[in-house]
């Protein structure tokens, strides 16, 4: 006979991850064929570089609803287009610190390098980032009328 | 702010006469004597409609692009400001160097209409004129003439402003201004807003910019908002949506204040155009002294410089793992 489900109670966020086609993707990919453990809170969308995302993309993010975004890229020097994630470093430097400004947690949007090889980071990256999300609670700027 | 109407018409009619330039934008008189209008001049016949007193808010750099596919060679007179605009038009390759001629006055500050109408309790009818008398306005009225103290009626940019003098002209006309004396921290109000914690910076804005009425002159006014198609404007992907909540008003301001990083001047006129009176230098200061700090850049000084969003050092501060 199937139980019934139970009624979730706890705080469980939505966390969007930018993955780099190049580094951070196929680190999450060997995260997975590795079977590490980590936390099913985030949901990833694969650009093709980190300097692919516009900070608008992830302010609509937020704007929207997620609880955090996380822009995953390769390490400084490894970009597979040579510069991007230098571009995307200086980008979000300003991002990060105009969004602290109007009052928006920090730790709602993080950068991280995770390399093809860094499965292991990358599983522990999503753990402390979903952790810290977790503590910060739910994102209330979509319901800001 | 030694430079007269009169020198200035001599000036640019000197320059329709040579056939330096073919069109001329510069200021006009205004409904009152606390306004001044943009005025577009086509040949030296209508010169005496040419104006330049302390009064003379208007960054008239966007009005540049009006002139891209005019034939002949435009002239603009700046203000310190404006030629800091006029260089970051030149060097996202808006405009043609070859075919803007440059008329630099120095400026050593504007009226704000509505502090000098509150400091001295007059309506503007009642004034003549502004003159500019070093440390402060001599203000005619009606009924005789009045001085009152820069610091108290200048427009709150000219408060901090760094660059009175143009730093890109063809020619220059009155004497250059040396620092302006009342010039303090450009950045205490950011500071200020900085030191508050996440939940009343929350508050502050949340307030602030529930008011905006999402009417874009703020965007429609700025000398370097220069896209043909706003990312605002556009249909699809659409970016932000039509509801004017706050919701969405901290998604187009945020975006606004990014999509001017690193090429917003301090001129102030986002906020002269804002019919809610939001602090919107509030927010784009705070960029600039982020780009300050992190990437030692100043917007509109040098038109070889290349802009900081688009290069990289490789020593850039990295505070990401």
């Amino acid at each position: 006979m199937q139980k019934t489900k139970e009624i979730q109670t706890e705080f469980k966020p939505k966390i969007l991850a930018f993955c780099c086609n190049w580094c951070a993707y196929a680190g999450a990919d060997l995260a997975g064929v590795s079977r590490f453990q980590m936390p099913t809170d985030v949901r990833v969308i694969r650009v093709m570089c980190s300097g692919r995302v516009p900070p608008e993309l992830v302010i609509r993010a937020l704007a929207n609803g997620l609880d955090g975004v996380m822009v995953l890229g390769c390490h400084p020097g490894d970009c597979h287009y040579s510069e991007g994630n230098y571009l995307t470093r200086r980008r979000a430097h300003i991002l990060k610190r105009l969004l602290t400004y109007i009052g928006i947690e920090p730790e709602r949007f993080q950068l991280r390098w995770v390399s093809a090889s860094e499965g292991a980071k990358f599983s522990a990256v999503v753990k402390e980032v979903t952790d810290q999300i977790t503590a910060l609670g739910p994102n209330r700027w979509a319901e800001k009328r | 702010m030694k430079a007269t109407s009169a020198e200035l018409q001599t000036r640019v009619k000197d320059l329709f006469e040579d056939g330096t330039i073919s069109h001329f934008i510069g200021y006009e008189t205004g409904s009152d004597s606390l306004r001044v209008a943009p005025c577009f001049l086509e040949g030296s016949q209508e010169i005496g409609r040419l104006v330049w007193n302390p009064v003379c808010a208007n960054n008239l750099a966007k009005y540049l692009l009006d002139f891209k596919n005019v034939p002949g060679r435009v002239g603009i007179m700046v203000k310190g400001c404006d030629s800091r605009s006029v260089v970051e038009l030149l060097k996202e390759n808006q405009i043609d160097r070859d075919r803007v001629f440059i008329v630099g006055v120095p400026c050593s500050g504007i009226v704000d209409r509505e502090k000098l109408l509150q400091v001295m309790g007059i309506s503007p009818t009642q004034v003549v004129a502004v003159q500019d008398e070093g440390d402060s306005f001599l203000v005619t009225l009606t009924d005789g003439e009045q001085r009152v103290d820069k610091e108290k009626v200048l427009r709150d940019e000219c408060l901090v402003c760094r660059y009175p003098n143009p730093p890109v002209y063809d020619v220059l006309t009155g004497e250059t201004v040396s620092r302006l004396p009342w010039v303090g921290d450009d950045y205490s109000m950011v500071k200020e807003q900085e030191a508050l914690s996440l939940e009343e910076k929350a508050t502050y804005w949340n307030r602030e910019l529930s008011q905006c009425i999402r009417c874009y002159a703020c965007r429609n006014i700025c000398p370097v908002c220069t896209c043909s198609e706003c990312i605002f404007d556009k249909k699809a992907p659409r970016w932000i949506s039509k509801a004017n909540d706050l919701s969405e008003n901290l998604v187009y301001h945020l975006i606004r204040a990014f999509h001017v990083a690193g090429r917003c001047v301090d001129c102030g006129e986002c906020e002269r155009a804002c019919p809610m009176n939001i602090p919107l230098r509030r927010l784009n200061k705070k960029v600039e002294k982020d780009m300050l700090e992190l990437f030692n850049y100043t917007a509109g000084i040098d038109v070889e410089q290349q802009p900081p969003l688009t290069t990289y050092r490789v020593d850039d501060l990295d505070e990401f793992m």
